[in-house]
């Protein structure tokens, strides 16, 4: 069999970068309403791709990850209501708040398997919220009020910066030899373990990787808010939107959290101009069936019953 | 004085409220155990058995109490249809769940729960409802305790012993036991698995929705759409002190969750929040340094 080469840019990374470029060109002529939908398109794919680096990619089910997203906004929030810095600093605060806390959930957390480890980040999530109510200088119950302007264009680009940076990286993780290795702890962590692999240091590098863009997202979320507020940013229909996204897509793969960005966010945005809250029962629904029927999300799906496109998918 | 006084009566309070944590932590285990499914939509359940016992006051006149048989009658209902629609599919012929199962389940209760909740909001708008009934006070020496929390506590524990009278004592519930142990065993004597777990699924929302009838005594302005936010992250932190599977461990682990939020709020400033938040992160060194649960 010949094996494929390690790292050849496929046509799926040309075809999201040639996305991401022309939307990058196409963004300053863009109509201000759909840019300002574009940016939140662009937020959420980054928290999938985010999601995609432990959840997909090791199976390690996340339910916290609002958390990073929500003390990302809170560090936009502290770096730009007291510290007085611009938002794209208080962006690239959040980032490193995210990932430090990554960091510091994931050296405990992780060392839980399966069920364990999803219970564990849904109490660290609920419990995060309880904390930051209690502290004065995050705002307790009320939250951060920002008066910073409406700037669309900056919004675009710092995510879509973010972004491109996070669509490499998955790219540099999936397709290169490490790829294997974390590939090997989804299918049997204890196997993977005995032919070599660090996997307790492969699942925090990728949590603190996850930790970190999901941080910048929630920097910039919260920027186009102008403000954090402790109820909604810690709200776990985020964690849910991100795991549809990932399920939706198909866990692990490059394309995947794209296109379940795309597939969750276009439809849940119509529904949410129509009917507000109807579009989360619409989601869970779809994420439950495709959890019992379809795990492997459309990419995967696509790979399995069309083998003829495994190579464009790559 | 004054001091202890008040310490005694959090303790006391905190006991109280730990037995109707214990029930609806009783019935998570139960699923836990027998199924081997974590049921991330938990709180939902709960928040289903809460409206149920609102709705039934509302229309009906009838107290907490009153509603926790007809909540369980719709909980074995409920159990049956999600075992065969949920988790039926994924667990069928499987003799233990593989990573692929328990995520698959993971993802899909939660989804579960977020149509649940919204589905309720829905439904009964996001507004905070309650049932009010007050049967009381009671006095024990300097101890004031509300009369409904005592009756609720002592209907909670009798609930945790039936439970465990029938799972120890009844073919059934021996049945159900062995499934939880060894599957192919139970098949070579003639048990049908499927039967078995979805008996135990049904049983553990009975418990679960009953429990959260029983919790509306507590909540006199507490019911709404999301309260499944609070109480499943109580009942996970509460299955895992007292150790997935053991029966007892429920009511342990209720107590002591109990206890800890009641107590601890008064050492925290009156902060119910932050003792909450502290008693979830006790989940976290309990799974490092005792995962098999606090009790033996």
């Amino acid at each position: 069999m010949k094996r494929p080469k390690i790292r050849s840019p496929g046509p799926t990374l040309w075809g999201i970068g040639v996305f991401l470029i022309v939307l990058a060109g196409a963004a300053p002529w863009t109509p201000v309403f759909l840019l300002t939908v574009l940016v939140q398109l662009l937020i959420y794919a980054t928290l999938a791709y985010s999601l995609n680096f432990i959840t997909g990619l090791t199976g390690y089910v996340s339910f916290g990850h609002v958390v990073f997203m929500a003390f990302g906004g809170y560090a936009l929030g502290f770096g730009v209501g007291t510290l007085n810095l611009h938002p794209v600093v208080g962006v690239a605060l959040g980032a490193l708040v995210g990932l430090a806390l990554a960091s510091g959930i994931g050296l405990v957390t992780l060392r839980f398997r399966g069920v364990y480890f999803a219970i564990a980040t849904l109490v660290v999530a609920v419990a995060a919220l309880y904390i930051v109510l209690e502290i004065k200088e995050l705002g307790d119950g009320q939250g951060i009020y920002l008066n910073i302007g409406f700037e669309p264009l900056s919004w675009f680009y710092t995510i879509w910066v973010i972004l491109a940076i996070e669509v490499a990286l998955t790219y540099w993780i999936t397709h290169g030899r490490i790829g294997y290795g974390i590939r090997s702890i989804k299918s049997d962590e204890d196997a993977a373990k005995t032919i070599g692999i660090n996997a307790a240091r492969v699942k925090l590098v990728l949590f603190a990787i996850s930790g970190l863009f999901a941080g910048g997202a929630g920097g910039v979320y919260w920027w186009t808010l102008s403000g954090v507020f402790p109820y909604q940013a810690f709200d776990l229909n985020f964690s849910l939107q991100m795991l549809a996204m990932v399920v939706i897509g198909g866990m692990g793969t490059l394309l995947g959290p794209l296109i379940g960005a795309v597939a969750v966010y276009i439809p849940s945005y119509i529904f949410l101009t129509i009917f507000s809250g109807f579009q989360f029962i619409i989601i869970g629904l779809v994420v439950v069936l495709i959890a019992l029927f379809v795990p492997e999300g459309i990419v995967g799906s696509l790979r399995k019953y069309i083998p003829e496109i495994r190579g464009i998918l790559e | 004085m004054a001091d202890a006084a008040l310490f005694f009566t959090d303790l006391a309070l905190g006991l109280l409220l730990g037995c109707v944590f214990a029930v609806i932590a009783h019935g998570l285990n139960l699923i836990w155990g027998v199924a081997k499914v974590v049921n991330v939509a938990h709180g939902e359940f709960i928040m289903l058995g809460a409206y149920g016992a609102y709705f039934f006051n509302v229309w009906f006149g009838f107290n907490p109490l009153l509603s926790v048989p007809i909540d369980a009658a719709i909980g074995l209902g409920a159990g049956v249809v999600f075992y065969f629609v949920i988790l039926y599919r994924e667990l069928r012929g499987k003799e233990s769940m593989g990573p692929q199962s328990e995520m698959v389940t993971l993802v899909a209760t939660f989804g579960l729960s977020l149509v649940l909740i919204n589905v309720a909001q829905a439904l009964w708008t996001g507004n905070n409802v309650g049932i009010p009934w007050s049967p009381g006070i009671i006095q024990f020496g300097f101890l004031q305790l509300p009369l409904g929390g005592l009756y609720v506590a002592i209907v909670s524990v009798v609930i945790i012993a039936l439970s465990h009278v029938f799972l120890s004592r009844t073919y059934l519930g021996n049945a159900i036991r062995a499934h939880s142990q060894d599957i192919p065993a139970i098949q070579l004597v003639g048990i049908n698995p499927t039967l078995i777990a979805a008996v135990g699924t049904a049983i553990g929302f009975c418990i679960t929705m009953a429990g959260g009838a029983l919790l509306t005594v507590w909540l006199p302005t507490g019911i709404y759409p999301a309260m499944g936010n609070l109480y499943a992250p109580i009942s996970f932190v509460i299955v895992v002190l007292g150790g997935p599977g053991k029966m007892w461990g429920s009511l342990a682990g209720g107590l002591t969750l109990g206890v800890m939020i009641d107590v601890g709020q008064l050492f925290l400033g009156g902060s119910i929040a932050l003792a909450e938040a502290i008693a979830f992160l006790t989940l976290i060194p309990v799974l490092l340094f005792r995962p098999e649960g606090l009790l033996r």
